[in-house]
């Protein structure tokens, strides 16, 4: 074959004398299953010493097996010009069995014709003088089930499974980030809000120095925010009937001594005192209230 | 690792690299989890201590507390006005002849100035008639 010059990505069919093929009839569901055999289906017809690569399809009620070597396929293509990355599919000349019931030339020494079913590449002096040669026209052929380089070098994963898998995995990675920058985000609120604050105020960057604030102010808010409580309470069990009489507050005990008109309202001044939680006793018309704080 | 290498395992090569890129997104996320789970409940009590300090320290300790303590000098007339004396940050006063009314407005001026009552002594002297003493501090 002539040297050629190729500057686009292009699709190739191999002839014969680049493939083993064979035709088998065998009770099988899915071509994953075929292929998994197809090693052994070979082991008649090809040199053992060599590293082959297996394609397989249905066809009709049958399983077409190739064996081809792609190292010895793409020193062919190196030898005529054509990078290996250049190459987008791989087609083998047996699919064109029906377009080439009538051969076509492929050069002066060469011809590729189907007989018996199986394409076949035959001497040129082999046919008759006076044989007419096809013309094949690629443009209005459909092929179909053809191989890319890399999924021809014996890939554990096929071409469509390394598609669907990158996809989702990577497609899981960008969620996985998006979301762990979501969770940080969530935090670098709260961290810039934190940061302002110590910064206006910086005595309270250590958590001992902030107990400690906090030991001081804390009960000073707990106690001063009773004993308003208590007095807005002993404020109103006064009523016309009773009267204060005198009120201490001392560190931490109010007391309060409260006037009454008669025992009725002593009473009823004791149980309400009581009900507040006061530590009350009425000698006569005189009620004594006591809570500590 | 030869080019042929690259090429005949340039599928499952693909796909490895899309597994780490998923793992990596795994552990940055799990590490990210781990750091908010750790971290956020720490800043946001950190926030809310502050806040309390400032808070409290506002109320109890402001700078305002020394004007407003002034206000007690003159809600009642001044010659009921034993004594109030205003040192430093602590005040010590004296009232007598105050009727219910004024011990009332007194005691709730007195109550609602953020102030500690250290001590406070009311006792009637005479119908309507009240002597209210305290001291306190901010």
């Amino acid at each position: 074959m002539e040297p050629v010059t190729v500057k686009n990505s292009i699709e190739i069919i191999l002839t014969p004398q680049f493939y083993t093929f064979i035709r088998e009839t065998l009770d099988l569901k899915f071509s994953y299953q075929a292929k998994q055999i197809a090693e052994s289906l070979f082991d008649d017809y090809i040199n053992s010493s060599e590293k082959y690569q297996y394609h397989v399809y249905k066809c009709e009620d049958q399983w077409c097996y190739f064996a081809y070597n792609i190292e010895e396929i793409e020193i062919f293509l190196k030898s005529v010009g054509i990078e290996k990355h250049r190459v987008s599919k791989i087609y083998f000349a047996q699919q064109l069995s029906s377009e080439l019931e009538q051969a076509i030339q492929l050069s002066k020494s060469s011809v590729l014709q189907t007989i018996d079913g199986t394409v076949t590449m035959l001497p040129s002096k082999f046919m008759n003088s006076d044989t007419q040669f096809n013309t094949l026209n690629l443009n209005s052929i459909k092929l179909s089930s053809g191989i890319s380089m890399g999924a021809s070098l014996n890939s554990f994963i096929s071409l469509k499974e390394t598609i669907v898998l990158t996809s989702l995995f990577s497609l899981l990675g960008v969620i996985f980030i998006l979301e762990g920058s979501r969770l940080k985000s969530s935090i670098s609120e709260d961290d810039e809000k934190l940061t302002a604050l110590l910064d206006e105020n910086t005595l309270y960057g250590s958590s001992i120095q902030r107990s400690s604030i906090l030991g001081k102010y804390q009960p000073i808010n707990d106690n001063e925010r009773a004993k308003r409580q208590t007095l807005k309470e002993i404020s109103k069990l006064l009523s016309s009937g009773s009267q204060l009489e005198s009120l201490t507050i001392n560190q931490n005990t109010i007391i309060a001594n409260i006037k009454t008109s008669d025992r009725a309202t002593s009473s009823q001044v004791t149980n309400r005192a009581k009900a507040k939680q006061f530590k009350s006793s009425a000698n006569g018309e005189m009620v004594k209230v006591e809570k500590k704080i | 690792m030869n080019l042929m290498t690259i090429q005949q395992y340039k599928n499952e090569i693909i796909l490895f690299i899309s597994i780490l890129f998923a793992l990596f997104g795994f552990i940055y996320k799990s590490s990210a989890n781990s750091y908010v789970i750790e971290n956020k409940a720490k800043i946001q009590q950190q926030i809310s201590e502050i806040n309390k300090i400032s808070s409290l320290k506002d109320q109890w300790a402001g700078k305002n507390i020394a004007n407003k303590v002034k206000v007690l000098k003159n809600v009642v007339a001044s010659n009921k006005i034993n004594s109030f004396n205003k040192k430093s940050k602590k005040l010590v006063a004296k009232y007598s002849n105050l009727t219910a009314a004024e011990l009332n407005k007194l005691s709730n001026k007195l109550i609602n100035i953020p102030v500690q009552i250290v001590k406070l002594n009311i006792n009637q002297i005479a119908r309507n008639q009240y002597t209210m003493e305290f001291t306190c501090k901010w």
